[in-house]
């Protein structure tokens, strides 16, 4: 196999892939990707897979969100279905008094041109008829929708050895050393020279920067996600908490626990699981679950994504968030602007790792 | 097996599928269910999970104690979600999106 490449990627995640598939798009140098089992083994392969905008906060991470959300549509014309659907996203709320918060949001988002709608029981019902009859009301947007991840990633992968890029799969990075101004990238089957380096380990970005001595902030995070079995199309919107997929299944599930970096799935939580999709949907009780699943997001210290330039290291790249699936166009294309333009249609300053100091 | 052989009855799927996940790169019965949904069907792979192992080993000569079994999931048979469900209304560990909007002096932020 080729050794020598202009750029690697290390981590071929739904951010590493994006990130390879966008610069294939305008580069014609050698771009391999590197990871340590097959892409969708990490974080992106156990994902709720909303493409979600509208109440993120505060709003210039919003509307970073948004900008992502816009590129989907042509993504998927560029390379192929992914199941990208944007059927407008629903935020219940179960106490009147949450109104007010609401309709502030609203409010201040129409500025940046996130439309959102704070909707009243009725309209609620009216839109997603096996909502629970007690709900109080809802944030709409119809700027949210969500995407079938395990597609997104394989077309992305696709797309990108199509236009040139090489996958080296079953394959851990071990160690990484700066030699004559390059590189060097040693792997389980061999070393590999380049001069770009970007690292989109996820959830592993720490013990990766650790290989250089740069310190990426990023801790674990756990969600757990219950599966049905498939349903007949009832639900119209991605609800903040579930959502029905193509074939019916319906995915629940919005869960934060610190666990490290164990997998596991536990009783308490699905549960509660439970307990959140049968006060949604109270429609659901009957339905059988099939399978339960967990993932650890790559959480940076302050919540928001990493990306861009590493401080102090020349040619070497940074790409660490949660929100991954959400932001993949956009990071891919901005990623891509900083190593072919050497700056960003938009700035992206306020993401840079040098915030940690 | 013939290539056209459905090897995952529940979500039809062939043997040709399955190879080309493994000419892929993909090594694992998870590879292979993440990218063809094989495996992810009402029987939860019980059924498909010995003839994918046979696949991936005459494809890469892994022998069968190299391949990782499917990673089994609670439920191991499908249960319905109100036998998972307490009742309870309050939540920690599951968060609603609203309640992590947060205002700061009567704004959001
Ligand atoms: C339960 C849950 C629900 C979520 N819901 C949503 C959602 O609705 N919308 C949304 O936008 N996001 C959501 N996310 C977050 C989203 O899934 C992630 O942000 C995204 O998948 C991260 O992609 P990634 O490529 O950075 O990470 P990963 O997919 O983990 O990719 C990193 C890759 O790096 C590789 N790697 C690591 N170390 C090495 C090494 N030393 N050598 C070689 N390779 C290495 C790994 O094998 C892995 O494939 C959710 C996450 C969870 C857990
Ligand atoms: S035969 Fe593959 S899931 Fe049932």
């Amino acid at each position: 196999m080729e050794t020598n490449y202009e750029t690697i990627v290390i981590g071929g995640g739904v951010v590493g892939s994006g990130i390879a598939y966008h610069l294939s798009e305008r580069y014609k140098e050698g771009v391999l990707v590197l990871d340590k089992k097959y892409p969708m083994s990490g974080t992106s392969g156990s994902t709720q897979a909303w493409v979600w905008v509208h109440n993120k906060t505060p709003s210039w991470y919003a509307e970073f969100n948004m900008y992502s959300a816009e590129l989907y549509p042509y993504l998927s014309k560029k390379i192929g279905d992914v199941e990208y659907k944007r059927t407008g996203g629903l935020s219940p709320f179960f106490n009147e008094s949450d109104r007010e918060k609401a309709q502030k949001l609203a409010e201040s988002y129409r500025k940046i041109g996130i439309k959102i709608k704070v909707l009243s029981r009725e309209e609620v019902l009216e839109k997603e008829p096996y909502m629970n009859p007690e709900v109080a009301g809802a944030t709409y947007s119809s700027i949210d929708g969500n995407v079938n991840p395990f597609r997104l990633i394989d077309m992305y992968m696709r797309a990108a050895k199509r236009n040139g890029v090489r996958y080296s799969t079953y394959n851990k990075v071990t160690e990484i050393k700066k030699q004559d101004g390059k590189y060097s990238v040693v792997s389980d089957k061999g070393a590999f020279e380049c001069k770009n380096l970007i690292l989109a380990g996820g959830t592993w970005s720490r013990e990766i920067g650790d290989m250089l001595g740069v310190k990426i902030p990023v801790n674990q995070l756990r969600g757990q996600i219950l599966v049905s079995e498939p349903l007949k199309p009832f639900l119209n919107f991605t609800i903040s908490g579930l959502r029905q997929a193509n074939n019916g299944e319906v995915l629940m599930g919005y869960s934060m626990e610190e666990a490290g970096f164990n997998r596991a799935t536990t009783l308490d939580v699905i549960q509660e699981t439970a307990n959140m999709a049968v006060q949604y949907v109270p429609g659901l009780r009957k339905a059988k679950i099939v399978r339960a699943f967990s993932g650890i997001r790559a959480m940076p210290e302050d919540g928001f994504p990493i990306l861009g330039k590493v401080p102090g290291h020349e040619n070497l790249y940074v790409a660490a968030t949660h929100s991954g699936v959400t932001l993949s166009p956009l990071i891919g294309t901005l990623i891509t602007e900083l190593i072919m333009d050497g700056e960003t249609s938009i700035p992206i300053d306020r993401y840079s790792l040098s915030r940690f100091g | 097996m013939d290539k056209t052989t459905i090897i995952c009855r529940c979500e039809e799927i062939s043997c040709e599928e399955v190879e080309e996940v493994i000419s892929n790169g993909g090594r694992t019965f998870d590879d292979v269910k993440r990218i063809t949904r094989c495996g992810m069907g009402p029987c939860q792979a019980k059924i498909c999970t010995s003839m994918v192992a046979e696949i991936i080993h005459q494809q890469t000569g892994l022998s069968p104690s190299e391949i990782p079994l499917p990673r089994m999931r609670m439920p191991l048979s499908p249960i319905k979600l109100e036998t998972l469900a307490t009742n309870s209304t309050s939540f920690s560990t599951v968060k609603s999106v609203l309640d992590e909007v947060e205002l700061e002096e009567g704004k959001v932020r």
